[in-house]
């Protein structure tokens, strides 16, 4: 079976028709319209803009542990989110409803919210031509026509494959999700959008004489989602993958534990897409950077004036955000704001190059027309999110990485991820690490772990991989906003090697 | 219609079907600042039904937010579908019988009438009282609960929950307060925000710290997180059957420093008490810790049937079922400190932590935990509170740091534990301020402030 992963790739047009047809028994609903009606009534109610997001989703999980079915869950959601500007403040309510009834009540809730918001409020939003067109995830295998006894046989037979006489948990995971979202505004934007989701991952966790460890594949945290059919759940050939899992969790129960000190580190992929999440995706989310994500999330170590000329990183570091990476799961044609997705850079040869906007954070600074508008569900507001956000890849292979090393670590998948507020100091753990000597790989190492201020860090990026060590993987827990949402993002990274790194946290 | 009208119209549709039906009804209203104005205002409804049906042992579980008719007969052919797919599992403990479930408070009429207009108008009595720009939220909502099942089930609650979360904050000076409760009587927006504002003005000139191991005061809300993600793991039953977690093989063992006990306990009127959990089964106060000795865990009715006990009411929602039984309400017993103060008296120098942010557990066995201090970190001089401190990267063994506990104070506050994802569920701890005679901390992070 061919290994199935987006490799490094540019934008290509995948603009298609929707094929949304009304469930079997229920009435035909017309989304567009209730969109307008709600945007109207919005407007009649004395707001001077409003935006109306109607979305049908579907979600499927299959888990399996200890080859038992731990879930076996199939969840529909739908509802109408109205959002309006009155005197400059914002208001924001749902409804569950798609009707006539619901899209009205969410309208006047929302101005009667805004109406009441106190605060000074003057809001500006980023001139934009108003969006129309259609978008629709391009799939090879529905995944929703496969049948569920064959997702828990896959499970199953994953897990089977992951046991091993030291491994106490073994667990195996698939999902999948399709959603219909359909967006008008007030200056006339109107789209329709249709995304499908698939995604799986192993776990196996082994515990002996008081020590616990875990393997997964192909990611931590649940495993690997994309924006694609059920082709790319086949392509991860979990059970092909499992053996390895299984014996890499029971090895690591006899590794010596990682050194601690300053030392040259070589990441792999996987954990090098967290780490560009967390210490540039995040810190170069506007809305943090203006701290309206302050009490929760934090805010970020960057200020509007640093764009174009802060140093974030070193000359090899390059980070870009592309709404339109093919399977990516922040991929679209229009965001939540009917904002058209476009590919702009965020670093560029290690300087501070863009920032992910929102149409009003975007006319704050003058800059940009927003873009990365997201929200979770109907029922919440759309905040800036990364879309996908990738390290662009160098040259060279990851054996070439290794080569370069006299002595340091390998690190590969996460295991424990922190960073404070603004984004500066972090500490990741990872599951597994290996000694390199001499340019060449040694021992196996468990409970690794690697801390460090985020442009120190990035100063210190002295190589990565080039495109074929590419890879691009996708995550469904990214939180943010309160009321909290979920955000589905990828992140596509080539291993990279890093001087003078802190390993450990013990002295 | 009520939550557990809904939930007996869900299990009619499942005509034929051993099934249980759960509906989680939400009317709730955030209103969130930033700056001192109001940026985020959400106001949600939404009732969601779950039907889970079982068909010769196999469930399958499937849900939706469409009430009329065709969207309920639409769910229970998703939910057996889902049965079908399901393998025969001999340890499927079944769905719980009925029994009669504890009265408990909650609700409150003043917080379940709350509108609009009433979140913005006590967001901004917490904006007007604060000298510095506010951050934070007042929220409240309405959570509807019921529970129907075709083996006799018949449930229902109604929730209230309030909340004021107040960062107060310029550039190089922040500082926190929050207060929760289930009735609109439990929380001062302004007497939080005015709180938080006095922290902050205490943090300008923050100053760093060498990384090392340091006697420290943690304040409720430093405390109450640590200890929530601690235990997730350390407390639920499915760490312990599968021999995994912490609390494996320390049960009945002293581990903790004696001034520490420990229980879950959803019956609490001073927490946000509940009546029953997400499988039906009456909620039950759980002793964890009793004077440092770890007496038990909870269970659900899976881990029960598997280690040969009873489930304690703890079953999670179903989309947080890979955790296993997970104790929602913990509280933590009181000491005999009057304040916070005191106990950096008690201890005499080390640090005085506010409030936590973005924890990670490094090693669940262990109960490792690392994050962030923030919003109010300073040292402690000749059992003073002194000079403001940057944030702190801390990487600590929680059983370490609850293994000398050299003070606690008297009455434990309610911190409010939920972030308002997916549906609204209220769920807060219980917690002191606590001094302890070890917080290692692993590094420097950024100043204090916006």
């Amino acid at each position: 079976m061919r290994v199935y992963q987006f490799r490094h790739q540019r934008a290509r047009a995948i603009v298609a028709t929707p094929s949304i047809e009304p469930r079997a028994g229920s009435k035909v609903r017309a989304v567009r319209e209730l969109c307008e009606h709600a945007v109207a009534t919005a407007l009649g109610a004395g707001a001077s803009y409003a935006d109306a997001r109607a979305v049908v989703r579907r979600s499927q999980v299959v888990g399996t542990r200890n080859r038992r079915v731990e879930r076996l869950d199939d969840a529909e959601t739908e509802g109408i989110g109205v959002r309006v500007l009155v005197g400059g403040a914002w208001g924001f309510a749902c409804d569950r409803r798609l009707e006539q009834e619901g899209a009205a009540a969410a309208a006047r809730k929302a101005v009667a919210f805004a109406q009441a918001a106190p605060g000074g409020h003057s809001r500006g939003l980023a001139a934009v031509e108003p969006a129309h067109g259609e978008f629709r995830t391009v799939v090879e295998r529905d995944p929703f026509s496969v049948p569920l006894a064959d997702k828990v046989d896959l499970c199953l037979r994953a897990e089977e494959a992951l046991l091993h006489e030291d491994v106490q948990v073994t667990s195996a995971s698939v999902r999948a999700q399709h959603e219909h979202k359909v967006f008008v505004s007030s200056e006339g934007a109107a789209t329709d959008q249709e995304f499908v989701e698939c995604g799986g991952g192993i776990d196996a966790l082994a515990s002996s004489d008081g020590i616990t460890q875990i393997r997964s594949y192909p990611s931590a945290h649940g495993g690997s989602s994309a924006q694609a059919g059920w082709e790319f759940v086949e392509s991860l050939a979990l059970e092909r993958e499992a053996p390895r899992i299984g014996e890499e969790a029971a090895a690591l129960l006899r590794a010596d534990p990682c050194p601690s000190g300053p030392m040259t580190v070589v990441i792999d992929a996987e954990q090098m897409e967290l780490q560009v999440h967390e210490s540039v995706g995040h810190p170069t989310e506007l809305d943090r950077v203006f701290g309206t994500e302050a009490a929760y999330a934090g805010t970020s170590f960057l200020r509007p004036e640093d764009l174009g000329s802060l140093r974030y990183g070193s000359e090899h570091m390059n980070i870009t955000a592309d709404p339109t990476t093919p399977g990516g799961l922040g991929t679209f044609a229009f965001d939540d704001e009917g904002v058209p997705a476009a590919r702009e850079p965020v670093v560029r040869e290690g300087i501070l190059s863009g920032f992910l906007t929102s149409r009003e954070t975007a006319a704050r600074i003058g800059s940009g027309a927003g873009g990365s508008m997201r929200a979770d569900s109907w029922s919440r507001m759309p905040l800036v999110r990364m879309t996908n956000l990738h390290l662009e890849p160098g040259e060279g292979s990851l054996d070439d990485l290794i080569a370069g090393v006299d002595e340091g670590v390998f690190l590969q998948t996460n295991k424990s991820w922190s960073i404070d507020d603004k984004r500066l100091n972090f500490q990741f753990g990872t599951q597994i690490a290996w000694e390199i000597k001499g340019g060449r790989l040694g021992r196996m190492l468990r409970d690794a772990t690697y801390t460090g201020q985020t442009p120190v860090f990035w100063g210190s990026l002295d190589a990565v991989a080039g495109p074929e060590e590419w890879k691009l993987a996708g995550l469904t827990n990214c939180g943010k906003g309160q009321p909290g949402q979920h955000a589905h993002v990828s992140h596509g990274a080539s291993p990279a090697r890093f001087r003078n790194v802190q390993v450990g946290f013990r002295a | 219609m009520n939550a557990l009208e809904l939930a007996e119209r869900a299990l009619r549709a499942a005509e034929g079907d051993e099934a249980l039906a759960l509906v989680q009804s939400e009317r709730s209203g955030m209103a969130r600042f930033a700056a001192s104005e109001v940026h985020q205002p959400t106001l949600i409804e939404n009732d969601v039904v779950e039907l889970q049906i079982v068909r010769d042992g196999r469930l399958g579980i499937a849900s939706a937010n469409r009430t009329d008719a065709d969207g309920l007969k639409a769910l229970a052919i998703r939910a057996g579908e889902a049965a079908d797919s399901a393998p025969a599992d001999p340890d499927f403990p079944g769905l719980a019988a009925p029994a009669e479930a504890p009265s408990v408070d909650g609700f409150d009429e003043e917080a379940a009438a709350l509108g609009a207009e009433d979140q913005a108008r006590l967001a901004a009595a917490a904006i007007s009282a604060s000298e510095l720009d506010l951050y934070g939220f007042f929220t409240s909502g309405l959570t509807g609960l019921g529970i129907a099942s075709t083996t006799g089930l018949a449930l229902s609650q109604e929730l209230t929950d309030v909340a004021v979360l107040a960062l107060a904050a310029v550039d190089g000076a922040s500082g926190y307060a929050e207060q929760t409760g289930w009735r609109l009587g439990d929380v001062d927006p302004a007497g939080a925000a005015a709180a938080a504002a006095e922290k902050a003005k205490l943090t300008r000139g923050a100053v760093e710290l060498e990384p090392g191991s340091y006697p420290a005061v943690l304040e409720p809300p430093a405390f109450a997180e640590l200890l929530a993600y601690f235990g997730f793991d350390a407390f639920g039953a499915l760490g312990l059957v599968e021999e995994r977690s912490y609390a494996f093989g320390k049960v009945g063992r002293q581990v903790f420093d004696e001034r520490f006990s420990l229980a879950d306990d959803a019956l609490d009127s001073r927490g946000l008490p509940k009546a029953f959990d997400f499988e039906g089964t009456a909620k039950q106060r759980v002793e964890l810790v009793r004077d440092g000795v770890l007496t038990d865990v909870v269970w659900d009715r899976g881990t029960a049937r598997r280690a040969g006990r009873e489930s304690t009411g703890h079953a999670p929602p179903s989309s947080l079922r890979s955790w296993g039984p997970l104790a929602f309400a913990l509280s933590v017993g009181g000491g005999e400190a009057d304040s916070a103060e005191h106990l950096a008296e008690t201890i005499g120098d080390g640090i005085y932590v506010t409030r936590l942010h973005y924890l990670s557990v490094v090693d669940p066995r262990e109960g490792i935990v690392t994050g962030m201090t923030r919003d109010g970190t300073f040292r402690i001089r000749g059992g003073r509170i002194a000079d403001p401190l940057v944030n702190l990267r801390f990487t600590v063994s929680v059983p370490q740091l609850l293994a000398e506990l050299p003070g606690l104070t008297r009455e434990p506050v309610l911190l409010n534990h939920n972030a308002y994802y997916d549906e609204r569920y209220p769920t807060g701890l219980l917690s002191p301020a606590v001094a302890t005679a070890r917080f290692d901390v692993t590094g420097v992070g950024s100043g204090p402030g916006v």
